[in-house]
């Protein structure tokens, strides 16, 4: 059997099918009541009591063009009813960087801004599967831990440090299985912003399909017809 | 949704096991009616969509219905709670998302014993009937739903009444002509694979647009062989059947001869209904249909329906074997073979059957059974290959070390698959049972699924992936690999409620009759004693089309 990576749950017994053996890739993790003890490794290597950051509840609705991220290409805004899910402007700031960092602007394909990847993150949280995975409140709370040993060990938020320390960070939060599970979480849905159907809000203008030579199926799906219609 | 509760004949599950019957007796002029627990979905909702499949989106919902799953590990067994065993909660069933890979059993397979003898633990029969019983059956289902391919001779090619298919091949990947020069090069014999895919429109069909993604996601065109558009739709037109969506059945009642008069339902709302029929057919999958017997007790059956001899839910089997892949390094060709590697569309159709039957007296003693290599590309989803990419042994990458090894996955080389299909012996610790906890949404028992194996699949499959790596390296792949399974294979589950002549050892009589219940059938993969070396797709339609001619033999006669 063909195992996708340490942390792949799914069996990959699925033949005479397709997609179906590598599953979702989606990282092991993340219910709600194991996030504890994922705080907890995450801060292994740190004896700091950091707060964890709270859901964005009470966080005030951002204008997506105030904030400067790549929006030409919108979601779709489908009829059914999505999960209600907002970054703060902090938060925004942070994911961004940290996607920056793990699907970088090199030269050499799409970097995560060009892929829209955090705006396709945003969408991807309001999907109820995802949200019932705890997906949002596992980013959110990553964020925490992430400036929290930021603070401790660099004496600034993430976001202020500079390029190497943050890789420094970045290294350090993915020797703990919760760190790890924190940025696998994060690539899943770059990946997602990498190869979905432009539809979605990621790969504008198929920019992730024509680096990668992917030619894709068809009919491919319409604002009408994008997964969440079936909701 | 109509109102009606009177009908001919209740068919419970809509898949391929369901069609033929619905077909059948419709065409015919009876009132059919087809209780579905899933929603309606056409072609124009099948969009090449990798999010319709990652979200499950045609598939039961582990929060809604659940397996148990039972597999043996180091300690004993472990336990677990599973969705991989649902096929497609949707009208036409899991036959909506198949490849179609079309083989028939061959006449060995139905008397595995006479032929090999007896396995010290398993519990293998030889079936009531034979090839030749099933033959104009096979035909019938080539002819009705369309099947392509083309027939070449070699050593174990079955039995045909007729010369070809009726439908000339797909449209081939370039590929096929290396696949076929090597095998030959080796004295093996190449076979074009037989497709459940429409070459040419028919029966208001429209003919394969090969868009390359096919198996796992549903057609676009028509052309897939679904027991949805290849049957129910020509079913529904006659005007005799209707297919009642959203309706679970969940208890069949029967009457103090044995009869079933009735089958209780839960609609959309989640009412509880209740439907009369003469004739009543059970066709929803392996599992659930032995679970759906277990949930039915009655005055003649107090154990479940026709589960007097505890054959209910018995002598699973989940189709062993394995896979492999070759990886072609595209630095090893020419850009013109580059080119031809890069090809989406064309199906690359190819199998080999040369392993059917082993006679390699140095391994395994004497001549037993062996199995089937299909050699296949997987169908893309991009978005499960790329994160697949993403860890380096136990580290996960990021940065320009993933980008990069994302790119060269997707342009620098190309995977080629080969799938390997054996028995799964029967035996005592491979059962369906109701669980006596867990319950799904309605608040019914779910099944609980044992799937303990016998060692002598693992050397069978072990054997065949061997050879299967051996083509792979004579093609020219840099890389090889491949295993046997030792789990099971979850969507080609049948077996549960094996067909015999005596109710002490099999659920159904030779006719797919509930043991003690004249007028209830089962015609889904449930009725095999064993899976043959191929996906059992087609010996599901093929022998419902069978069970089809019994039923309107007995209510003509009634």
């Amino acid at each position: 059997m063909l195992k996708s990576g340490n942390t792949i749950s799914y069996r990959s017994n699925d033949r005479d099918q397709g997609p179906g053996k590598k599953g979702s890739n989606k990282p092991l993790k993340i219910s709600p009541l194991a996030s504890g003890l994922n705080r907890r490794a995450f801060l292994k290597q740190s004896s700091a009591a950091v707060l964890v950051a709270s859901i964005a509840a009470c966080k005030p609705n951002i204008d997506s063009s105030q904030y400067e991220s790549n929006l030409e290409s919108k979601p779709p805004s489908p009829s059914v009813t999505s999960q209600q899910f907002e970054l703060s402007d902090h938060q925004k700031q942070t994911i961004e960087q940290v996607q920056i960092k793990l699907f970088p602007d090199d030269g050499d394909g799409p970097s995560a801004k060009q892929l829209n990847a955090l705006a396709y993150l945003q969408w991807a949280l309001t999907d109820p599967d995802n949200a019932a995975d705890g997906d949002g409140e596992f980013v959110v709370k990553g964020i925490g831990w992430l400036d929290g040993l930021s603070q401790q060990t660099q004496g600034d938020q993430f976001i202020k440090l500079d390029s190497q320390q943050q890789d420094k960070i970045l290294s350090q939060i993915s020797q703990s299985s919760a760190g790890e599970n924190w940025l696998s979480l994060l690539i899943y849905y770059l990946i997602e912003a990498l190869t979905l159907d432009p539809i979605y809000g990621g790969n504008p203008e198929q920019i992730g399909w024509q680096w990668l030579k992917h030619q894709p199926g068809f009919p491919r799906p319409t604002e009408a017809t994008t997964y969440r219609n079936f909701y | 949704m109509s109102t009606e509760n009177e009908f001919d004949c209740c068919i419970v599950g809509s898949g391929a096991g369901a069609g033929p019957v619905a077909y059948e007796l419709s065409k015919a002029g009876y009132r059919v009616l087809v209780l579905e627990k899933g929603k309606w979905y056409k072609e124009q909702d099948f969009k090449k969509d990798e999010q319709l499949y990652r979200h499950n989106i045609f598939r039961s919902k582990l929060k809604d219905e659940r397996h148990v799953l039972e597999e043996p590990d180091d300690d004993g067994w472990s336990e677990d709670t599973t969705a991989q065993f649902w096929g497609g909660n949707i009208v036409g069933g899991a036959s909506n998302f198949m490849s179609g890979y079309f083989h028939r059993l061959k006449p060995e397979d139905f008397r595995l014993v006479s032929t090999f003898g007896k396995i010290e633990g398993a519990n293998t029969v030889d079936w009531p009937i034979s090839y030749e019983d099933l033959e104009p059956y096979y035909t019938k289902a080539e002819q009705v739903i369309g099947i392509s391919g083309k027939i070449v001779e070699h050593p174990f090619l079955e039995p045909r009444s007729t010369p070809d298919y009726p439908l000339p091949p797909t449209a081939e990947h370039p590929i096929a002509s290396w696949f076929d020069k090597t095998c030959n090069d080796m004295g093996l014999h190449p076979l074009p694979m037989a497709r459940g895919i429409l070459s040419r429109p028919f029966n208001n069909r429209r003919s394969c647009e090969y868009s390359g993604y096919c198996g796992s996601y549903g057609c676009a065109s028509g052309a897939k062989a679904s027991s949805r558009a290849a049957l129910l739709d020509s079913a529904v037109a006659t005007g005799h059947c209707e297919i009642r969506t959203e309706s679970k059945a969940y208890r069949l009642n029967s009457d103090a001869s044995g009869k079933v008069v009735s089958a209780d339902y839960y609609d959309k709302e989640g009412n509880s209904k209740s439907v009369n029929a003469n004739i009543f057919v059970v066709a929803c999958y392996s599992i659930e249909s032995a679970r759906l017997l277990l949930s039915s007790p009655g005055e003649k059956h107090k154990n479940g329906l026709g589960n007097n001899h505890d054959q209910v839910g018995k002598n699973l089997h989940c189709c062993a074997g394995g896979t492999g892949h070759g990886i072609f390094d595209f630095s090893q060709f020419s850009e013109q073979q580059v080119e031809q590697l890069m090809v989406r569309g064309p199906f690359f159709n190819r199998a080999l059957q040369d392993w059917y039957f082993i006679d390699d007296k140095e391994v395994f003693g004497k001549r037993i059974k062996g199995g089937t290599i299909d050699f296949v590309f997987d169908p893309p989803s991009p978005a499960a290959d790329a994160n697949s990419q993403k860890w380096q042994g136990d580290n996960l990458l990021w940065g320009t070390p993933l980008k990069q090894k994302i790119k060269s996955f997707f342009t620098q080389s190309k995977d080629f698959k080969f799938e390997v299909f054996c028995d799964w012996l029967t035996n005592d610790d491979c059962y369906v049972s109701l669980d006596p906890d867990e319950k799904d949404k309605w608040g019914t028992p779910v099944a609980r699924v044992k799937v303990g194996t016998h060692p002598h699949d693992l050397k069978v499959g072990s054997y065949i992936v061997e050879k299967g790596k051996e083509v792979m390296k004579n093609l020219g792949a840099k890389t090889v690999t491949g295993s046997a399974f030792t789990s099971p294979t979850s969507n080609l589950v049948a077996g549960g409620l094996r067909f015999g002549n005596d109710p002490k050892t099999s659920a159904l009589d030779a006719d797919c009759r509930v043991h003690g219940s004249e007028n209830c059938f089962v015609t889904d993969g449930s009725f095999m004693p064993n899976g043959g070396s191929v996906t059992p797709t087609f010996t599901i339609y093929a022998n419902s089309f069978r069970v089809a001619d019994k039923i309107k033999q007995q209510i003509a006669s009634s």
